[in-house]
């Protein structure tokens, strides 16, 4: 159930036709149910089953020393926002080089409406819809053509809401011709919440931007996202997901290659434990000839929890020269642990190069061994190996060291968490 | 000198099936080398299994002290801290985890065991430098994940070097020969010979005596349909060689 109050102070005129509309979509769409085919193996109970008003304006106490554990090492443009709403007073953006507009959403909608007019859609999906009409802030980065913005961009997301509630946040990630840049996200956060974000991304011919998202959510948290990119001429997005939290989270991943030479590739793992429930949904559209896309997923889980990869790739017609691949692989723990996984090639070209697979497994018993027979106890030769399993997508991400390190530290840090069993 | 390892009427059997060790009987001291030999399905790799631990075999009857403990009581782990060391006959590709982490976890396993201080990185490393010069190898294979895409002469070295990190009390070498050219062997060999110690056992399993023109045993055993059918010094071995194991039988 939705409250029926909309944002609307500092808006631009087209924007409140967006949000009736974004409404009045929801309200003939409703959420999802399993019925429809793209949502059938997730279960949306915990967020249909209660009612998540959007989260109040208030400021909540989270403190510098909240985040700092959350936050990169070494130097960012660092945005915070706190149950969906931009943190003056956490944030650090510093020094931007010209060319370069980072801030929050209801600040370009104020002062740059232009840079947000392109991301909404009229035939959103349901969740996208309601994200329209309710969406109270956000973050938008946005590169004039040719700027390169060496120091990455590092956007936290803190939930606590202290009842449950929504955030929902717009993003925009405007990448002008021949730009770069690096964006790290990350969401946290305590107790009960619903974080619903769409994030658009628009990368110009021969720009390139390097996209990480850590979700690391409250064990209460459901956490729904939606990534719409759109990659020009020999332009470049590299997405890299890592869902290591929250009791439910979905992330829709739709990267549209409009030009020819455009790559993207999608990289990333969930890691999932007790009754968690996780879905990564990547579409990628070759629209063009000559266009790359790397994938590689991997999951891990154990007790109860349950994982969902749901890859799609459509090759058009006339996509000539498409090199796409495709893999998801997944360990399972316990054997109460669960994977659906579909990964789909839809090839509607001649000329093309396509792989996918999908593999589910459990530990190798014979490695187990061989550590064993060298003196490590069995639990550290668990964890040595689900380690290794997670790891090998990480560093097949070409992230750069830092940032590499730190997505090594949250698989550390989620390992940790198992108290040395898995 | 007392025994390191005394087998007694050793019978196991992979889980499940019929007895594949039948009665066996061994008594290794510090210092000695022991060379098990035998046609394929004596019991040969049953027997350093069933030493080492592997998941999947049986114990049915005798015993096996080690140090004098009861060796069949310790998990896999336990047994490697306390010194026992398998060289595989089949080495295993572990992806992901490094030739030289997977190193640094066993040998301080082993030393926490001992109540020894745990190696730090640079301890470490020049632990590694000196065996590489010990047993004159290059350090190609550090860097790699454990044993993957090296070819069989690799993962037999890289046993090797395990066994000179880890500096066992006990080695049960496993067919270490099988599918290794002749520079390969030699190679091998010498890495095993250098580790001879006067505190440290092998055990040597090989189908071929050619294995025993480079490392020269003290003790000679065939072992055929899951007894140690005969035994005797080095001079044993070319005596095999000659005549074979068939008249051998199935003796007692």
């Amino acid at each position: 159930m939705i409250a029926a109050d909309l944002p609307a102070p500092g808006q631009p005129p087209w924007l409140t036709g967006h949000r009736a509309a974004g409404m009045a979509r929801f309200a003939a769409l409703g959420y999802p149910t399993r019925k429809m085919e793209a949502w059938r193996f997730t279960d949306l109970r915990p967020l249909t089953a209660s009612i998540f008003p959007p989260a109040p304006a208030d400021p909540v106490a989270v403190t510098a020393a909240t985040l700092a554990p959350h936050r990169l090492a070494g130097p960012a443009h660092r945005v915070v926002l706190v149950n969906g709403r931009f943190a003056p007073a956490l944030s650090d953006i510093g020094a931007l080089p010209s060319g370069v507009w980072l801030g929050a959403a209801t600040d370009a909608l104020r002062t740059r409406p232009d840079m947000m007019a392109s991301a909404f859609m009229a035939d959103e999906a349901a969740l996208a819809s309601l994200n329209t009409a309710l969406f109270a802030d956000g973050f938008v980065l946005a590169l004039e053509p040719g700027v390169i913005l060496e120091t990455p961009v590092e956007v936290i997301h803190h939930a606590d809401m202290g009842v449950p509630a929504a955030a929902h946040l717009r993003n925009c990630l405007i990448i002008g011709a021949g730009a770069r840049a690096t964006v790290v996200e990350m969401s946290t956060g305590v107790g009960a919440s619903w974080l619903n974000t769409v994030t658009a991304i628009a990368v110009a011919a021969g720009g390139a931007l390097r996209h990480v998202q850590i979700q690391r959510d409250a064990d209460e948290a459901i956490h729904t996202a939606v990534i719409r990119a759109t990659v020009a001429r020999d332009g470049r997005y590299d997405g890299f997901s890592l869902m290591a939290g929250g009791r439910l989270s979905r992330r829709d991943i739709h990267v549209t290659l409009a030009e020819a030479g455009a790559g993207v590739a999608l990289h990333g793992a969930y890691l999932l434990r007790d009754g968690q429930e996780a879905t990564l949904a990547p579409v990628v559209v070759h629209a063009a000839p000559g266009c790359r896309t790397d994938e590689v997923v991997k999951g891990v889980m154990r007790d109860r929890a349950h994982g969902v990869f749901l890859g799609t790739i459509q090759v058009r017609p006339g996509a000539d020269g498409t090199d796409a691949r495709q893999l998801n692989r997944n360990l399972l723990l316990s054997p109460t642990a669960w994977v659906d996984t579909k990964p789909e090639l839809e090839i509607l070209a001649d000329d093309v190069k396509c792989s996918h697979g999908a593999t589910v497994g459990s530990l190798d018993e014979a490695a187990l061994f061989y550590l064993q027979a060298r003196g490590i106890d069995p639990a550290t030769a668990r964890l040595m190996l689900v380690e290794a399993f997670a790891a090998d997508v990480i560093d097949g991400a070409g992230l750069d060291g830092p940032i590499r390190d730190h997505v090594h530290g949250h698989l550390r840090a989620w390992l940790d968490g198992m108290g040395g069993e898995i | 000198m007392s025994k390191l390892l005394e087998i007694r009427d050793l019978r196991a059997r992979i889980v499940g099936g019929r007895d594949i060790l039948k009665g066996i009987d061994l008594d290794v001291a510090p210092g000695e080398v022991h060379a098990i030999m035998g046609p394929n399905g004596a019991g040969k790799s049953t027997l350093s299994s069933v030493l080492a631990g592997k998941p999947g075999y049986e114990v049915t009857g005798g015993s096996v002290l080690y140090q004098g403990r009861d060796l069949l009581a310790l998990p896999a782990d336990e047994r490697a801290r306390e010194g026992i060391f398998l060289a595989f006959q089949y080495p295993v590709e572990i992806p992901g985890v490094n030739n030289m982490y997977f190193l640094r976890a066993a040998l301080n396993a082993g030393r926490r065991q001992r109540g020894a201080p745990e190696l730090d990185a640079s301890q470490f490393l020049k632990a590694v430098r000196d065996k590489l010069k010990l047993l004159d190898i290059g350090d190609d294979l550090l860097r790699r994940a454990v044993n993957v895409g090296f070819s069989g002469g690799e993962k037999k070295r890289n046993e090797i070097f395990q066994m000179a990190m880890l500096e066992p009390r006990l080695a049960i070498l496993d067919e270490t020969d099988s599918g290794l050219d002749i520079d390969a062997l030699r190679v091998v060999s010498d890495g095993v010979n250098r580790l001879r110690d006067a505190n440290r056992a092998i055990i040597l399993i090989t189908h071929y005596q050619r294995l025993l023109d480079y490392i020269v045993p003290d003790h000679v055993h065939v072992l055929s349909e899951g007894r140690i059918v005969a035994s005797g010094d080095k001079t044993f071995a070319t005596e095999l060689e000659r005549t074979g194991y068939a008249h051998l039988g199935t003796a007692a």
